[in-house]
């Protein structure tokens, strides 16, 4: 544990270092230098930085303090869909979204710069998770699967590009990637059979630079389609490689004419960001039958395992397995359960669970743990360096799943049945897969992500709209606040005029969290994420 | 900003219109109105080559004026501008004639038109939109399938799609978590959204349900409604070939073994009787529904809580709300009460738990069999 945390230690010296340089003063102006070691008063990309761990250095909001939590401001979207984006916080101003809208809002005051509100006709507007930023532009993803690209002073447009076609059944609610000078997209697209993609745009142009198939085409025999990139990846500039989890394959519950392990759907990539170039795949749910994306963060950590010190991807997946791998080569180091599943044999000697035939879906259904939703789903989980826990949202679940020939191949291919489900926050071990603690979050399930600080404090939300602040060591409650309605956001936090926020979302309201002024004096001037 | 019928259509135009930032129908002179006043006139010419019926007049109003919006075939342009096919169902000539001539929200009022025109238009909205078009994208995913839809169900296909497909299916027969629509006793008690439009309007949360709440407006809940209701017609039309799940589905299991499972392993027989509480339930349900109540009949206002208040004193009650710090009850009366939970101690009795606790012990085997004895309670 000592050489741990002198490592760890190491790690965060180094970045103290790099953010002490000069940055340029210009208002909303992102630097791609500025995304390797954000400040600790931005919120640069959709993890906050690249490992996806989702965990601050600040320090200002302590387990002793936390109490005194109260509103900054609350902001009205004034409309029905719910807030599932993670804010950006660059120069001062958020960046949220909702499907076709965006605003920007004054992160000191929570009033509104601007809105951009661009309706469209086609493609699933389930939801959206957030822009990118590079320079003075925003990258905004549209239900009918397009790449728009905007002034990020007013909103207006100045590109719009086609990520995939919407006619052919793709969507996006994706936040993008921007790693050099590529804004990487993903795309969703299960309920037909289409192979997922990654496509890389040029920041400038527009211009697409590479695409990354995650499967064949369409109608190749033997072949499964699917492995949709939903979710934003994560990236080590060390190795320079981004990290991505893909999709179910399709049909979703039928896996009769996709035999094998249907690479590269369920799976954990590592690509080349300047090529688009597979390096490493690993395939969490071989021949998946349950629409268990491996979409869920996967999540960066340098530091020890079993005494060798490691560079580790990590991710919570939905089908309830929980993966620790040496991100250089995407060979195994531990899987284990963080849930009750009831699908898999077992696990084979290259860590990847072996799915049981006999609990594929039937015709006259089977009983399955985790339900569809998963264990659980795609609102970021924290990585706290301190305890080494890994925190997520869990969702220990059963269902009913079915399959017939007269459901075809083509598609859903079947039918499910959610049965029962509660959520549960669970802090792993991520050395043994152990489950330090847990803290009830109610029945049916919460969903909402987790974010931990430095301070020793974890912020998620429980299954009745409450935010929650917890002792990140024991999961007890410290602070709570009713929102009236679920959090189905990730929180982040960032530090202004010398002020610790927490932003979160709950249902059409983003709520700003702080000490009252004067009650706490910054300790963490200094200190970067 | 110049654009010729011939090059561009009426949607097009809009759709446009709409990129812009919909400023064309805000009335505040802007290049938007110039694109909303150059097409119009336009229409205006062709509209004048037109003569007829009253209706046919009606057609000829409505293209030069309406249309822009609403659509060629009322189909409307969602989510912006609402369809009209079925108007007349939701509101009276009366209030519609008024709408014109005052206008809502981003429709702008029409004060000056003749009243001849209004009442053709009237007459026009009455009539039945021409059927067999098609228009939406929507409509092309649905024609896959061969589903013909009337344009106010293919106006509501196209909001099913972007709000209701992912967990419903884009064929309202069941998707990621959602329940098959064209099975739903709601559904096939609805009229014209009577029953859809307060589910969609309030969403479902109780009961561990996490349908959203929707906010459309009444003549898109009615195209909503319309295209449910002809998924179901095409779900009945698709006979032995159906998919989803049938009755005969779920006649896999052993009667005999069901029944030593339920006064054996299962423990059902420690809750239920065949005779008493069971008595029946399955002439009361069938097929998928009855396995899911059998598995997990649903938090019901059957737990109930005892709550000990500081002064010793006992409260008891249907639970109502629980989380970490409130605990509520609704007691005998209907009257709602609720304590911080640091304040009192309270015990709730749950018996949908032991359900749960069945969960990690069956075999799907079990399952099957325990649905074989329970369809035989009628």
């Amino acid at each position: 544990m000592k050489l741990f945390a002198t490592t760890l230690a190491l790690v965060i010296g180094a970045i103290l270092l790099g953010a002490t340089g000069p940055r340029p003063l210009a208002a909303q102006d992102l630097e791609p230098a500025q995304l390797l070691h954000p400040p600790a008063d931005s919120w640069p990309l959709y993890h906050g930085d690249y490992s996806g761990r989702r965990h601050s250095k600040l320090t200002q909001i302590t387990p002793e303090n936390v109490h005194d939590l109260g509103l900054a401001w609350a902001f009205q979207t004034d409309q029905p869909a719910e807030i599932k984006s993670s804010p950006l916080l660059v120069d001062g101003i958020l960046y949220f979204t909702v499907p076709d809208n965006i605003w920007a809002v004054d992160a000191r005051s929570g009033h509104m710069i601007w809105h951009f509100d661009h309706p469209t006709t086609e493609g699933d507007h389930i939801g959206h998770r957030g822009v990118a930023m590079y320079k003075e532009w925003l990258y905004f993803t549209t239900p009918d699967a397009h790449l728009i690209s905007l002034n990020a002073k007013d909103g207006t447009v100045r590109w719009d590009k086609v990520i995939a076609d919407v006619k052919k059944g793709y969507w996006s609610t994706m936040s993008p990637l921007v790693v050099h000078n590529h804004v990487i997209a993903g795309v969703g697209g299960d309920m037909d059979n289409l192979p997922g993609l990654l496509r890389s745009f040029d920041p400038e142009t527009g211009d697409v630079q590479w695409e990354w198939d995650a499967t064949p085409p369409a109608g190749t025999p033997h072949r499964t389609t699917g492995g949709m990139t939903w979710v934003t990846g994560t990236y080590d500039p060390e190795l320079n490689l981004v990290y991505w989890g893909t999709g179910n394959p399709t049909p979703v519950l039928n896996g009769a004419s996709r035999p094998g392990d249907n690479e590269w759907t369920c799976s954990i990539v590592a690509l080349n960001p300047d090529t688009g170039k597979l390096v490493w795949g690993f395939s969490a749910s071989p021949h998946d039958t349950h629409d268990w994306d491996a979409v869920e963060i996967p999540v960066l950590v340098d530091g020890l395992f079993h005494g060798q010190p490691r560079k580790m991807v990590m991710q919570s997946s939905r089908n309830g397995y929980f993966f620790v791998l040496d991100r250089t080569n995407g060979k195994s180091l531990l899987t284990v359960r963080f849930g009750p599943t009831n699908w898999a044999l077992g696990v084979d000697k290259e860590g990847r669970p072996i799915p049981n035939p006999d609990k594929e879906p039937k015709p006259d259904g089977r009983l399955i743990a985790p339900d569809e939703g998963g264990m659980t789903n795609y609102r970021s989980p924290s990585f706290d360096p301190k305890t080494g826990l890994f925190i997520v949202d869990a969702h220990p679940s059963y269902s009913l799943y079915f399959t017939k020939p007269a459901d075809g191949d083509y598609g859903w291919a079947g039918a499910d049945y959610g049965l029962w489900g509660k959520g549960i926050l669970e802090a792993i071990d991520y050395q043994t897969g152990k489950i330090r603690w847990t803290h009830e979050l109610g029945p049916g399930g919460a969903g909402a992500g987790v974010l931990t600080t430095d301070a020793g404090l974890t912020f998620t939300g429980d299954a009745e709209g409450n935010i929650l602040a917890l002792d990140t060591d024991t999961g007890k409650t410290l602070w709570h606040s009713g929102t009236g309605a679920s959090m189905q956001t990730s929180p982040i936090t960032y530090e202004l005029d010398g002020r610790q926020y927490v932003v979160s979302g709950s249902g059409g309201v983003m709520f700003a969290w702080v000490l009252p002024q004067g009650s706490a004096t910054s300790n963490s001037a200094q200190a970067s994420r | 900003m110049k654009f010729s019928l011939k090059q561009v259509t009426f949607r097009n135009a809009a759709m446009l219109a709409m990129a812009l930032g919909l400023l064309s129908i805000d009335v505040s002179g802007t290049a938007g109105q110039a694109l909303l006043a150059a097409t119009s006139s336009q229409v205006n010419s062709a509209a004048q080559r037109t003569h007829g019926s009253a209706s046919a007049a009606g057609d000829a109003v409505y293209a030069a004026h309406c249309a822009i919006c609403h659509g060629e075939n009322r189909e409307g342009i969602l989510p912006g501008f609402p369809p009209l096919a079925g108007i007349d169902h939701q509101l009276t000539d009366a209030q519609i004639a008024e709408l014109i001539r005052t206008g809502k929200g981003r429709m702008p009022p029409f004060a000056t038109m003749p009243n001849e025109e209004v009442t053709a238009l009237l007459k026009f909205l009455a009539t039945a939109p021409a059927t067999g078009t098609t228009s939406s994208a929507s409509l092309s995913l649905d024609g896959r399938k061969g589903l013909q839809l009337s344009p106010e169900a293919a106006a509501g296909g196209a909001i099913f799609q972007q709000n209701c497909a992912f967990c419903h299916g884009r064929d309202a027969m069941g998707g990621e978590t959602g329940p098959d629509l064209t099975r739903s006793k709601l559904v096939l008690s609805d009229v014209n959204g009577s029953q859809i439009g307060q589910v969609v309007r309030e969403g479902r949360t109780n009961n561990d349900k996490k349908m959203p709440a929707f906010r459309f407006s009444g003549p898109e809940i009615s195209s909503l409604a319309a295209f449910i209701h002809a998924r179901v017609a095409a779900a009945d039309a698709m006979k032995g070939g159906r998919r989803g799940v049938e009755v005969s589905d779920l006649q896999t299991g052993n009667l005999e073994a069901g029944k030593r499972y339920f006064n054996g392993a299962g423990g059902c027989a420690k809750c239920h009787s065949p005779t008493g509480d069971l008595a029946g339930v399955a002439t009361r349900y069938e097929g998928l529904q009855l396995e899911e109540r059998m598995l997990y009949p649903g938090r019901t206002a059957r737990d109930t809580v005892t709550v000990t208040l500081p002064n010793g004193q006992e409260v008891t009650g249907s639970l109502a709300y629980r989380d970490e710090f409130t605990i509520g009850l609704t007691e005998h009366d209907g009257t709602y009460r609720s304590w911080p939970t640091e304040d009192v101690k309270y015990t709730i009795d749950s018996p949908v738990e032991a359900h749960v606790e069945l969960f990690s012990r069956y075999t799907d085997d079990d399952i099957h069999n325990l649905m074989a004895y329970i369809q035989t309670l009628r």
